[in-house]
C-alpha cells in the first residue's frame, strides 16, 4: 500500500514538473515576441515566426497571430492542424483581464495533446502558439512502464529481503525471550546461544547472557547462605533448647540453675551477633546513599586502629606494624571504616602465631588511598580465596571455630560502599595479603 | 533516685523495674507515650528510659517535647534499631544514651548511673583520687603510693573513665564507645589485653589491687573493701 502511494505520488510530481517546464518555454516565447514587436512592428514578428519553424517541426509547433476579434493576421503553416479552432471565450478574457492564458486541447489528426497559449504582445494583437505534448506524454508513458515493472519485481523483493531480515532479527529477540521464560520456569543454567546475527541483537543476547550469569551467582551465593544461616542459628537455638529443658526436668541446685540460666544467656548473645552481624552486612551493602558520610583523617584513623590493637598483639607476641602516609583524608562513614579495619586486624591476628607479624600500611596517592593489612598466618587455600568475601562463608568447614563469617562481607561491603573494593592475596602457610583500593575523591 | 520508664513491652518493664528496685531506685512505669509524656511533664525525675517504638506517640517525640518544656533531664533511648542512623538520630532529638534491645540489666544500669553521674558533676575537679592512686587531669601524671607511673594516651583516658566511675561496673561496650570511639564490639577482646596491660602498671607490684573484672559484666575499679 505504501508502495503505491508512493509511485504515485512520484508519477504526479515529475507530470507536473514536465507540464510546468512546457508553460514556461510557452510564456518566454511570448514575453520574446512581445519584445520584438515593441522594437520592430508586427512584421518582425512575423519575420521571427517565418524563421521558427524553418527549425522547429510543423507537425509538433504552431504559430497565429489574432486580433482582438480573433481574426486571424498571420498564421504558421497549419497543413498539420486542420482543426485548429480560436476559443472566443479566452480572447474575450484577454481583453478585460488577462495577459496569457495557456490551455491543453486536443485536435483531431493528433495522437497527443496540445497546449496552447494565448498572449497579447501589443494591444489588439494576440499571439497564439501550440506546441504538441508528444514528447512529455510519451516520458510519462515510459516512466509508466518503468513504475510498473518496478512495482512488478522490486517490490515484492525487497519485501522479501525485509521480511528475511526482520524474520533473522526477531527470531534472536524471541529466542532471548524464549530463554528468560524457560528460565522462569526454573531452568536457570538456559543461555541465549550467540550466533553471528544482526550486531545488536548479539549484544542483546550477550548483556543478557551476563545478567544470568550474575543472577544464577547470586542465587547459588544465596542458597549456600540460607543453609548456612540455618545452620548457624540452629546449634544455638538446639543449645539454648537443651540446657533449658535440663534445667526444667532434673532436680537441679540455685547454683546449678544460675550456671543454665548464664549459658542460656550467652548462646541468646551469641545469637544476637550473627543476626546483627548479617544486618550490618546488608547494612552497609545499602549504604552508598547514607547520610553519616564525612571527613575522615583516615591517617588518624589508621593508626588508632594500630595503637587499639597492639595490646592485643602483644599478648599473642606478634609484632604489628603500622605505616601510613601522613594525613590522608577521604569522605565517608567513619564507623564503617573503623569497623572494616577492626575486621581485617582481627583476622590478622586470630590466623597468625606467634612469633609473627602483621604489617598495615595505608598509601595516599593524588588518584586513590590503599590500605593493606598482610600477615604471616595460616593463610587461604586458593580455592577458597574468591569465596572468602562472601557471606556466612568460612573456610574451616566444620564451622567450630568462633566468629560467624561475616568480617570479610563486611569489610567488602564497606569498600564497595566507598566506592571501592578489596581482594585478597595468599599463600597457605605463609600468610594473606588484603588490599583495600579506594577511590580519592576531594 | 526517681527513674521514669516508659516501655510498651510489659515483660521487658517489668524486669527492669524488678531490677531498678533491687538497686534501690524508685521507678514510675508509663506504657504508652502519651501516659510517659503526662508524667514527664508532670513529676520530676532523675533520668528516663524511653522506649522508642510506642503507641500513641513514639519516643522521639516525647523527647522532643520534654525538651520544648525545658526539661532536662537524662533520656536513654531503648530501641530494637540498631543502626548507625537510628542511634545518632535519636541523639540529635535529645536522647544522652542509646542502648539496643536485646540488652543486660546490667548494661542498662551501668549506662544509667554514668549519665546520673555525670549530670550531677558540679565542678570539674582536676585530679582524681581512689585509695592511693590519683591521676592529675590537667598534668596527665599518675601517681601510686608516692610513685610515679608512666601510661600512652589511651591508657591514660582508660584509667580515667575507670576512676570517673569508682565502685561502678563499667562494660566493654562502654570502654569502647567512651574512650575509643568505638560503636560496635570487635570479636577480639581488645578491652581485656588494654585492661591487663593497665593493671600491670597500676596494680602490679603494689598490695591491693585496685581494677577488678566482674565476669560476663566488665570492669570495676575501686578501693580495698569496697
Amino acid at each position: 500500500m505504501f508502495q503505491i502511494t508512493a509511485f504515485c505520488a512520484a508519477y504526479w510530481l515529475i507530470n507536473a514538473v514536465l507540464y510546468h517546464d512546457v508553460d514556461e518555454d510557452l510564456r518566454e516565447d511570448i514575453r520574446e515576441f512581445k519584445m520584438l514587436y515593441n522594437a520592430g512592428a508586427i512584421h518582425r514578428v512575423q519575420h521571427e515566426i517565418q524563421r521558427e519553424m524553418m527549425t522547429d517541426d510543423q507537425s509538433k509547433v504552431f504559430f497565429r497571430l489574432l486580433d482582438s476579434h480573433g481574426n486571424i493576421l498571420f498564421n504558421s503553416d497549419l497543413s498539420h492542424w486542420p482543426g485548429l479552432v480560436t476559443d472566443s471565450k479566452v480572447i474575450q478574457q484577454l481583453i478585460s483581464v488577462a495577459d496569457s492564458v495557456t490551455q491543453s486541447i486536443e485536435i483531431s489528426g493528433h495522437e497527443y495533446a496540445t497546449r496552447v497559449i494565448y498572449g497579447v504582445i501589443a494591444p489588439g494583437t494576440i499571439l497564439h502558439i501550440g506546441e504538441s505534448l508528444e514528447e512529455q506524454v510519451e516520458v510519462m508513458e515510459v516512466l509508466l512502464v518503468v513504475f510498473s515493472v518496478m512495482f512488478v519485481l522490486v517490490v515484492p523483493l525487497a519485501s522479501f529481503v525485509g521480511w528475511l531480515m526482520a524474520r533473522q532479527a526477531v527470531q534472536g529477540i524471541e529466542e532471548v525471550s524464549q530463554t528468560a521464560a524457560n528460565i522462569e520456569s526454573g531452568q536457570l543454567d538456559q543461555r541465549v546461544s550467540v550466533k553471528a546475527r544482526g550486531e545488536e541483537v548479539q549484544k542483546l543476547a550477550n548483556t543478557f547472557n551476563a545478567m544470568l550469569d550474575r543472577i544464577r551467582d547470586l542465587m547459588l551465593e544465596m542458597r549456600e547462605m540460607t543453609d548456612n544461616i540455618a545452620h548457624d542459628l540452629r546449634s544455638p537455638l538446639a543449645r539454648i533448647r537443651a540446657i533449658s529443658e535440663g534445667a526444667l526436668s532434673s532436680h537441679m541446685s540455685i547454683t546449678e540453675h544460675q550456671v543454665a540460666a548464664s549459658d542460656t544467656i550467652e548462646e541468646c548473645d551469641r545469637l544476637l551477633q550473627m543476626i546483627n552481624a548479617t544486618l550490618d552486612v546488608a547494612e552497609a551493602e545499602a549504604g552508598t546513599a547514607s547520610t553519616q558520610n564525612e571527613a575522615i583523617n583516615l591517617s588518624k584513623l589508621v593508626n588508632d586502629a594500630c595503637e587499639l590493637f597492639e595490646p592485643v598483639a602483644e599478648q599473642k607476641e606478634i609484632t604489628l606494624l603500622c605505616r601510613v602516609t601522613a594525613d590522608c583524608r577521604i569522605d565517608g562513614n567513619i564507623q564503617y571504616l573503623q569497623r572494616m579495619l577492626a575486621n581485617l586486624l582481627d583476622n590478622a591476628l586470630k590466623y597468625n602465631a606467634s612469633g609473627g607479624q602483621v604489617r598495615v600500611e595505608l598509601v595516599c596517592t593524588e588518584k586513590n588511598i590503599t590500605m593493606t593489612v598482610s600477615d604471616t598466618g595460616i593463610g587461604i587455600p586458593q580455592s577458597d580465596q574468591i569465596r572468602i568475601f562472601e557471606r556466612f562463608f568460612r573456610c574451616d568447614q566444620s564451622r567450630s571455630q568462633h566468629g560467624c563469617g561475616m568480617g570479610l562481607s563486611f569489610a567488602r561491603a564497606v569498600a564497595r560502599s566507598h566506592g571501592g573494593e578489596i581482594s585478597v592475596t595468599s599463600q597457605p602457610g605463609v600468610g594473606s595479603t588484603f588490599t583495600v583500593m579506594l577511590p580519592f575523591v576531594k | 533516685m526517681k527513674v521514669l520508664l516508659i516501655e510498651d513491652d510489659l515483660t521487658i518493664a517489668n524486669f527492669i523495674k524488678k531490677g531498678l528496685k533491687e538497686a534501690g531506685f524508685t521507678v514510675d512505669h508509663a506504657s504508652d507515650g502519651i501516659d510517659g509524656l503526662h508524667l514527664a511533664l508532670g513529676e520530676c525525675y532523675d533520668v528516663g528510659i524511653v522506649d522508642l517504638m510506642l503507641p500513641k506517640l513514639d519516643g522521639l517525640s516525647i523527647i522532643e517535647r520534654m525538651r520544648e518544656r525545658k526539661i532536662n533531664m537524662p533520656v536513654i533511648i531503648l530501641s530494637a534499631k540498631r543502626s548507625i542512623d537510628d542511634r545518632v538520630k535519636g541523639l540529635q532529638h535529645g536522647g544522652d544514651d542509646y542502648l539496643t534491645k536485646p540488652f543486660s540489666f546490667s548494661e542498662l544500669l551501668a549506662r544509667l548511673q554514668a549519665l546520673l553521674r555525670r549530670s550531677t558533676y558540679v565542678v570539674e575537679a582536676s585530679t582524681l583520687t581512689v585509695h592511693d592512686l590519683t591521676i592529675d587531669l590537667l598534668a596527665r601524671t599518675v601517681i601510686r603510693s608516692g610513685k610515679k607511673i608512666d601510661l600512652q594516651p589511651k591508657e591514660f583516658a582508660l584509667l580515667e573513665y575507670l576512676m570517673r566511675n569508682e565502685r561502678h561496673i563499667v562494660s566493654k561496650t562502654m570502654i569502647m564507645e567512651r574512650v575509643w570511639n568505638y560503636n560496635f564490639d570487635p570479636q577480639t577482646n581488645i578491652v581485656e589485653a588494654r585492661i591487663s596491660k593497665l593493671r600491670e602498671k597500676i596494680d602490679k607490684g603494689f598490695d591491693d589491687p585496685l581494677i577488678h573484672t566482674i565476669r560476663g559484666l566488665g570492669y570495676v575499679l575501686k578501693k580495698p573493701g569496697d
